[in-house]
């Protein structure tokens, strides 16, 4: 799980081109999206739609859905390996 | 003054021509359709289409598709033009004094997608990189007619086709011309269906706008257009009113690139000053054509605005996009002559496929005969920009395009600053210019972290930081915070990211999600974004009309300027090369031995002179396909014979661009001493004249 976790923490400081974190920076815990977290917003969202279905190989047709699996690294860490197809 | 509507043509999903719309309409037929015509991979999403193919509407039209290049945007936009000016019985030799004005965001796109390969790789279809961008594709419909006086084009994504009616209206109120031809036409590509698949704002089932249930948008396609002229000049030549266009709004939401706000403030200033423009209370609006995409944000937002601006009087609303499909650019027009046969033929649209409200309101869902006097047709797009058109019955008396006539308020520029091969945010080039000595020089950047926070920063290309740039710059150097317009000129749009999401579709196929790059591609990014970054809401437009952009969008401040409709406005031009694409256009021919550069100026214009302005900014003149007589008339107007000394393109220092007549004004305006100066612009199309005064001499 660690693993899975420092990597997504990496693929999404390049996807969303987080120029100035670095993987150490990103609480696992901390909310991703809103002031208190990252900061991230809906268009980062659409982006980690796409990183999930192109790394593994997770399809979302619901943008909603987003708001639950997006909610930390942790969360998104658990959810992509119950339900990773790659 | 009334402006009177004398032509309408549309086509779209529900027909060819008024009649077949007004029966479809009339019948509750709706146009979504599985794809037939467009040859993509997503069968998933059912769409609006024109049910012509690209050769039977060469038929109808008389072209040989062999011996022109065509898009599939020009097209419909010829075949709802010629309704427009058959029923307006206006003659080819009345077009040179008639200027034409379009809506569009995807242009030659078509083509692009389909032979983009072949640009890069051979010359089979070099002729099609010409026909790429918007203002190529406003040529195709209008030279098909004959030559109209003027050309522009406006892009301001799905708000294009209102604005271009906005624009129409300002010219013939500022007296510029006494009729003029409005509307916007727009096909549908691989290129926006992927976009908005990636925005995962596309329906899979016929959309329902306003219902519990929406899950999302249909796209559309088609074109429409509008004669509009004086009543005066309608009058004169016998010509009779199918209604009037009363008032009309336009504002910017500034809240985010692809989403409207949960208050809809844009939305709710649009409509606010539709109807004050017009001179109407919300009680006297029978019918608003919402925006309606099926949008789980559009209509929530639409609903809140209009219930802010309406209250407890709520008139009778629907969306006919359900009909039509989303025709984004195009939708503006096509509305408004759905408006114009609700209004003729006393009825109501049905807003399809609606069951519950929710938190929406709830839309017209059953026939109605009503007699509609005032009617409100709302068109938002991308990036915020809102707005509103309200058209009223021939015989109302209560509502006119009333004007507050202060025509000859002075224009003072205030500040003008650039981001270029030179020095950026500076003047340093009038004693260190730095020469040009390759093909194409891409621009010095500034530091960019002054102006922009680094979690906005991240996804913006090099055309959006330096617009911001350049208009922080230019709105401190002017000491105005808040411009009450910014309008924006730009040949190419955002380039860069167009070509990156074209490049990826076309190599890689359709399912490339690319939701950031395609966010970025539409050319109103760059008005929106600078507008987003100001917290500007007042009037926001952009042209992208090749080498006339820039001069498009000062004419439009100026106009606006002119008779008070604003004090200041904030006038941008931009232009980015990428490598790949300079190599495309000097394929096309555009750039022969030319040193090819990229743009970025920003100028505050003010009807108020704060004792450091530049110059005065005292009038201007586009043309199109001019004769020689012509320019010389233009020029002769201009400057009433006076002392003026004439300033040709810098070429030199700026190198050239679509939008490089902005630096030749800025640097005339720093350059210019005790006497007039005319910066002249000429190409094999156009002619343009700009012509500054000292402030001495003001």
């Amino acid at each position: 799980m660690e693993e899975l976790i420092l990597k997504l923490k990496k693929e999404i400081i390049e996807v969303l081109n987080l120029e100035d974190i670095k993987p150490e920076d990103i609480d696992a815990n901390a909310p991703l999206f809103g002031a208190e977290g990252l900061g991230l917003d809906s268009i980062d969202a659409l982006e980690l739609i796409v990183l999930m279905e192109k790394n593994y190989g997770i399809k979302l047709q619901d943008p909603n859905q987003g708001k639950e699996i997006f909610k930390s690294i942790n969360v998104m860490a658990d959810y992509i390996s119950k339900n990773r197809t790659k | 003054m009334k402006i009177v509507i004398t032509g309408a043509g549309i086509v779209s999903a529900i027909g060819v021509g008024k009649a077949e719309t007004l029966a479809s309409l009339q019948a509750e037929c709706s146009g979504i359709r599985p794809l037939r015509y467009l040859k993509t991979d997503h069968h998933e999403f059912p769409v609006g289409e024109v049910q012509l193919s690209n050769d039977e509407m060469c038929a109808i039209l008389g072209i040989d598709p062999s011996k022109q290049p065509t898009t599939r945007t020009a097209l419909m936009g010829m075949v709802a033009l010629k309704e427009a000016l058959e029923e307006a019985q206006l003659q080819a030799e009345d077009y040179p004094t008639i200027p034409l004005i379009s809506g569009t965001t995807v242009g030659g796109m078509d083509k692009s997608e389909l032979y983009y390969l072949d640009f890069l790789e051979n010359d089979s279809r070099n002729e099609y990189i010409r026909t790429h961008d918007c203002g190529a594709c406003t040529e195709m419909i209008a030279d098909h007619f004959g030559r109209f006086g003027m050309l522009s084009t406006l892009s301001t994504a799905c708000s294009s086709a209102a604005n271009a009616v906005i624009l129409g209206a300002e010219l013939l109120r500022s007296g510029r011309a006494e009729c003029v031809v409005v509307g916007g036409s727009e096909c549908i590509t691989k290129f926006h269906l992927n976009g908005f698949a990636s925005l995962m704002i596309l329906d899979r089932e016929p959309c329902r706008p306003f219902d519990e249930s929406r899950a999302g948008l249909n796209l559309g396609e088609g074109a429409a257009w509008l004669v509009l002229e004086t009543e005066e000049h309608a009058r004169r030549r016998k010509a009779s009113s199918l209604a009037c266009l009363a008032g009309y709004g336009n504002a910017c939401d500034a809240f985010h690139q692809t989403a409207t706000s949960a208050d809809g403030e844009g939305p709710y200033l649009a409509m606010k000053q539709a109807l004050k423009s017009a001179g109407i209370t919300p009680a006297q609006v029978d019918y608003i054509n919402a925006h309606g995409t099926g949008t789980g944000n559009n209509d929530i937002s639409e609903s809140t605005a209009i219930r802010r601006l309406f209250g407890e009087q709520i008139p009778p609303v629907s969306s006919t996009k359900a009909f039509t499909g989303h025709t984004t650019s195009a939708s503006g027009t096509i509305e408004a002559v759905i408006c114009l046969l609700a209004m003729q033929h006393n009825f109501l649209p049905v807003n399809l496929r609606f069951n519950n409200a929710g938190d929406c309101l709830t839309p017209v869902h059953k026939p109605t005969t009503k007699p509609l006097r005032h009617v409100l047709s709302n068109a938002f797009g991308f990036g915020g920009n809102d707005s509103a058109l309200v058209l009223c019955n021939t015989d109302s008396t209560e509502s006119t395009c009333n004007i507050t006539t202060k025509q000859n308020r002075h224009i003072y520029l205030l500040s003008a600053t650039q981001i270029s091969a030179q020095e950026p945010l500076s003047e340093a080039w009038i004693d260190n210019p730095i020469p040009l000595i390759e093909p194409l020089t891409r621009s010095r950047e500034a530091d960019y972290k002054q102006f922009i926070p680094p979690l906005e920063a991240r996804r913006m290309g090099l055309i959006l930081k330096r617009a911001i740039a350049t208009a922080r710059t230019a709105s401190a150097q002017a000491g105005i915070d808040i411009p009450e317009a910014i309008i924006t000129g730009t040949g190419l749009g955002c380039i860069e990211n167009t070509e990156i999401f074209l490049d990826a579709l076309c190599r890689q196929g359709e399912d490339q999600m690319m939701p950031t790059r395609f966010m970025q591609s539409t050319h109103n990014t760059i008005s929106s974004i600078v507008a987003i970054n100001l917290h500007a809401h007042g009037y926001n437009a952009t042209y992208a009309h090749n080498t006339v952009s820039f001069q498009s969008a000062l004419l439009d401040s100026m106009l606006q300027l002119r008779r008070g409709a604003i004090n200041n406005a904030l006038v941008c031009a931009h232009d980015e090369m990428t490598h790949s694409y300079h190599a495309l256009l000097c394929k096309g021919g555009y750039l022969k031995d030319k040193y090819a550069t990229e743009c970025a100026v920003s100028m505050m214009l003010s009807t108020e002179n704060n004792g450091h302005a530049l110059c005065e900014v005292a009038d201007m003149r586009i043309l199109y396909r001019p004769t020689e007589a012509e320019k010389q008339q233009a020029l002769d107007e201009l400057t009433l014979n006076s002392q003026f000394s004439i300033l040709n393109s810098q070429l030199d220092l700026f190198g050239t661009n679509y939008t490089a007549p902005a630096i030749d004004l800025y640097a005339a305006a720093h350059l210019m001493k005790e006497k007039p100066v005319v910066v002249e612009y000429s190409d094999e199309k156009y002619y343009t004249l700009i012509l500054l005064r000292p402030c001495s001499a003001c």
